[in-house]
């Protein structure tokens, strides 16, 4: 109940307290701003902290291990009775969260930003205000940065019921493993958190409405991941829409017969939309796209002076890292510096078994912007530190520009291949040539070395395989 | 029935060129007036365009070749027609030129060679995120910029220089670096010695430079300019325009504006010699060359009736011919009909230099490096933006007073851009 209403002013108002949000809150805080930070929920962090990135990476981790466990009697390990308690699990992860978003508010509290709870609505290009449990404020701003995210789309003929019919936020809590779990759309969170729940046990299915999985990614990858998903035991049904969910089954119809798959829950990951509703947008002039999301320029500055987007709901590639630059970049060029997002790439990673992760140009990406492509490849099967991990599925192929053997982008498939992601971007941003990576000393054993042997191969001397 | 199509006499006193890429391969369909193969001349890079439409039987010669007028390029048919039947076509004409060292053992590499066509791939300038953050700091486009680092990397020195004054050329070692390429190394006794080959581009700068040297009487006369108004006044228009103008607004225009004025008022400077008619042909138009370093060489278009545009068409279509004269995409035409010319030296430092005039014209006006100096005003030390300004000029039919009354005026101009505006 609103019992009150206040009136105040600032440099800087950030509107949603995830990854992008708080962090532009902290940046303008650090640039020595007067900053109020509003969200609408309890906690600070977002969906990355609270309902994404990382309680989702927690959930696989602790899936991850009950596989190899489970896979591990050639390494001589028997493992009789192993159970899984998935309270226990949740209430881990659920710790994970309660220390990172509390990390979050502590870095506020020291950086002198003003957190503010409610939702926000925009009264002018220069006020808004915020709806909190018991109190209502207006808040004067010098600049606005939007920082709302985005929420996972309904899908027709599934409405989100939260214990039959979920998204990927509740399939995160779940207290009880599913038997048979259906999820709609074979995107990176379907696959992502279908594998959890076929290596925690559940029959899974995934049906997906294009004719392939991930598409736009590299074909040799994917056929990678697919073999490993049909190992897991996942049924995977390409080209198949997904109907309606009725008498306990998902009805779906497909390229030639109609498919009725048992559910005991139903997970819809189809994509997500831009949170830019009920902010008054339209009142205050603040442009969006088609689909919701709002229309930025490079320096993250919206149709309005003096209002800025950043993350999820100014659209692009919706993932954290991504929010967290424009973020500096808004905070930045309110503070008057000369900031733009001039990013050459922007990395991708995929928590599936095996990982996979991209950054810069793929393969046919770069074929197709016109360049005449040179590529290496380094297969794990190759790598001792693969075999030693026992995960020896997998690839590292690096693209090149062929005449002047500057390097265009990285994929890669594997064991733990996320965090090879860092070196390739870094080696896009500072303009590398093959030869640079290639004369790089990369440590022994480790599976960073597949990403010099894979340069080293696109110039004909991978010392670990043959050159052909 | 089967056309072969010989390199055509493209008028100019051009005789010969090079094969820099072909645009169709064997099999395309040609329809007419598609070009068909880009070929270096003197002058510049030109597409040679189909003068009739059909299917491409045979390349008879490779990229890189050398050419003359007559050979032999290729042979068109009717669709479905087969390279044997140009047999009967003519006889002889049709046979692969030999003999020239490019095209050696090239043929295999001309019929596999993939069909490059319009719009190669988004370059972006190759920058760390430092250099790029330092580039928006100090307002420089990097596309403008080239690179002196490895790999034509741009380094924050580049940027620093592209920052400084006049600067829309580079660093002449990128030239030299870019240039010098491919050669084949041997092992003397003073030690390795690269053989590279010398492009047609360069012997084209060489003749014309040996041949301006030898027939001018190069005189350089030098003074000085208290550019610090200038300066000031180029910085306001600047952040007035920022908003509504796409172009990068350089001191250029007035520097070429002021020529103009100078020009005017003296007319041998914008003239050409028939000696043998006995006559002076003084130009009553005013076509101002731009010399331009490209990695390939230096190249000087032209920009046109410079005394006609205001100084934002002038920074414009300056920006456009350094643009294409880099990506050797000029036309004959552009590269025609100067009548005097600008180097624009200052931004690769110095003092001053002694510039070659481009034949036939009688001058070349060299703007040298700005720097802040003390200087008396007043009787007073203080510290203004200064810059030399050359002219080299003809001394068989221009006199040193004149060249120092031309200077002289052409200081003053650029010293006090409100008398400039009067003399527009």
């Amino acid at each position: 109940m609103v019992v009150g209403s206040v009136s105040r002013g600032c440099d800087v108002v950030v509107i949603g307290a995830g990854p992008g949000g708080y962090a532009a809150a902290l940046r303008a805080g650090q640039l020595g701003k007067d900053v109020i930070l509003v969200e609408k929920n309890e906690r600070l962090g977002g969906v990355c902290l609270n309902v994404g990135c990382i309680p989702s990476k927690a959930l696989i981790h602790a899936a991850d291990l009950a596989a190899e466990i489970r896979e591990g009697d050639k390494l001589g390990l028997h493992v009789d009775g192993l159970s899984v308690d998935l309270p226990q699990m949740v209430s881990w992860k659920d710790g994970i969260v309660e220390r990172l978003t509390s990390g979050v508010k502590f870095l506020c509290d020291k950086t002198g930003v003003d957190v503010v709870r409610g939702r926000a609505t925009l009264l002018s290009d220069r006020t808004l205000a915020v709806e909190g449990a018991d109190e209502r404020v207006e808040i004067e701003f010098a600049n606005a940065i939007i920082a709302t995210g985005s929420r996972p789309m309904e899908l027709d003929g599934f409405p989100f019921d939260g214990e039959r019919v979920i998204g990927s936020s509740e399939a995160l809590s779940l207290q009880e493993v599913p038997g048979r779990l259906v999820v709609i759309g074979a995107g990176y969170i379907g696959l992502e958190l279908g594998s959890v729940y076929a290596k925690l046990g559940s029959d899974v299915s995934i049906v997906e409405f294009l004719p392939e999985l991930l598409p736009g990614l590299d074909r040799d990858v994917a056929k990678v991941l697919g073999r490993r998903l049909k190992k897991m035991g996942v049924d995977l049904y390409l080209e198949h829409r997904a109907e309606r969910f009725a008498d306990g089954k998902v009805h779906a119809s497909g390229p030639d017969e109609a498919l009725e798959l048992d559910a005991d829950v139903v997970m819809v990951s189809v994509g997500r939309v831009p949170n830019s509703e009920d902010l008054g947008l339209e009142d205050v002039g603040v442009a969006t796209d088609d689909k919701g999301f709002i229309t930025v320029n490079d320096r993250q500055e919206t149709s309005v002076p003096g209002i800025y987007a950043i993350g999820d709901v100014a659209g692009g590639m919706l993932l954290a890292h991504k929010a967290y630059q424009e973020a500096k970049v808004a905070a930045e060029v309110i503070a008057g510096e000369p900031a733009a997002f001039d990013n050459v790439a922007i990395p991708a990673v995929i928590y599936t078994d095996p990982e996979v992760a991209w950054t810069g140009l793929t393969e046919d990406e770069a074929r197709r912007q016109g360049y005449e492509v040179t590529t290496g490849t380094f297969p794990f099967s190759a790598s001792g530190r693969a075999m030693s991990l026992a995960s020896t599925d997998g690839f590292i192929k690096a693209v090149a520009d062929a005449s002047s053997k500057q390097l265009l982008g990285l994929t890669a498939v594997g064991r733990g291949v996320s965090e090879l992601m860092g070196e390739a971007t870094l080696a896009l941003e500072m303009g590398a040539f093959l030869e640079d990576v290639g004369y790089t000393i990369h440590p022994h054993p480790t599976m960073s070395e597949a990403v010099q042997e894979a340069v080293e191969n696109a110039l004909g001397r991978a010392i670990h395989i043959l050159n052909e | 029935m089967a056309f072969v199509f010989t390199f055509p006499d493209v008028g100019e006193g051009i005789h010969e060129g090079r094969v820099v890429e072909w645009l169709v391969a064997v099999g395309d369909t040609v329809a007419e007036d598609q070009p068909l193969l880009k070929v270096e001349t003197d002058k510049a890079v030109v597409d040679l365009p189909s003068p009739r439409a059909g299917v491409v039987l045979t390349l008879h010669v490779a990229e890189d070749a050398a050419i003359e007028v007559g050979d032999p390029l290729l042979t068109i048919g009717e669709a479905g027609e087969k390279a044997d039947a140009e047999a009967a076509a003519g006889e002889g004409t049709a046979a692969p030129v030999s003999g020239r060292p490019a095209q050696e053992a090239a043929e295999a590499r001309v019929a596999a060679a993939p069909t490059r066509r319009e719009g190669g791939p988004p370059r972006r300038p190759l920058a760390t995120p430092r250099t790029r953050a330092l580039a928006r700091k100090r307002g420089v486009d990097l596309e403008r910029v080239r690179g002196t680092g490895p790999g034509g990397r741009i380094t924050d020195a580049d940027v620093d220089r592209a920052a400084s004054g006049l600067a829309e050329q580079p660093a002449p070692e990128a030239a030299v670096r870019t240039a010098a390429p491919r050669g084949d190394v041997s092992v003397t006794e003073q030690g390795e010695v690269e053989r590279v080959p010398i492009s047609h581009l360069r012997k084209v700068i060489a003749s014309s430079m040996a041949t301006s040297a030898h027939t001018a009487a190069h005189v350089t006369h030098v003074d000085e300019a208290d550019v610090t108004d200038l300066l000031a006044e180029h910085a306001r228009i600047k952040e007035a325009l920022a908003d509504d103008s796409d172009v990068r607004f350089t001191l250029l225009p007035f520097f070429m504006k002021a020529l103009v004025a100078v020009l005017k008022q003296y007319p041998m400077f914008n003239a050409e010699v028939d000696e043998e008619a006995g006559e002076i042909l003084i130009k009553r138009f005013y076509n101002i060359g731009i010399a331009v370093d490209t990695p390939e060489g230096l190249i000087v278009p032209v920009l046109r009736n410079a005394d006609r545009k205001d100084m934002l068409t002038i920074a414009r279509e300056v920006a456009d011919l350094a643009s294409r004269a880099r990506s050797r995409e000029l036309s004959l035409e552009e590269l025609r009909g100067g009548t005097c010319t600008i180097t624009n030296i200052g931004p690769l430092g110095g003092v001053f230099a002694t510039p070659i005039i481009h034949q036939p014209q009688l001058a070349i006006v060299g703007l040298h490096a700005i720097k802040e100096r003390p200087v008396v005003v007043d009787g007073q030390i203080v510290i203004r933006k200064m810059m030399y300004l050359s002219v080299s000029f003809d001394h068989r039919w221009i006199d040193g007073a004149d060249a120092a009354r031309f200077a002289t005026d052409l200081v003053r101009l650029v010293s006090a851009p409100g008398l400039l505006m009067v003399r527009l």
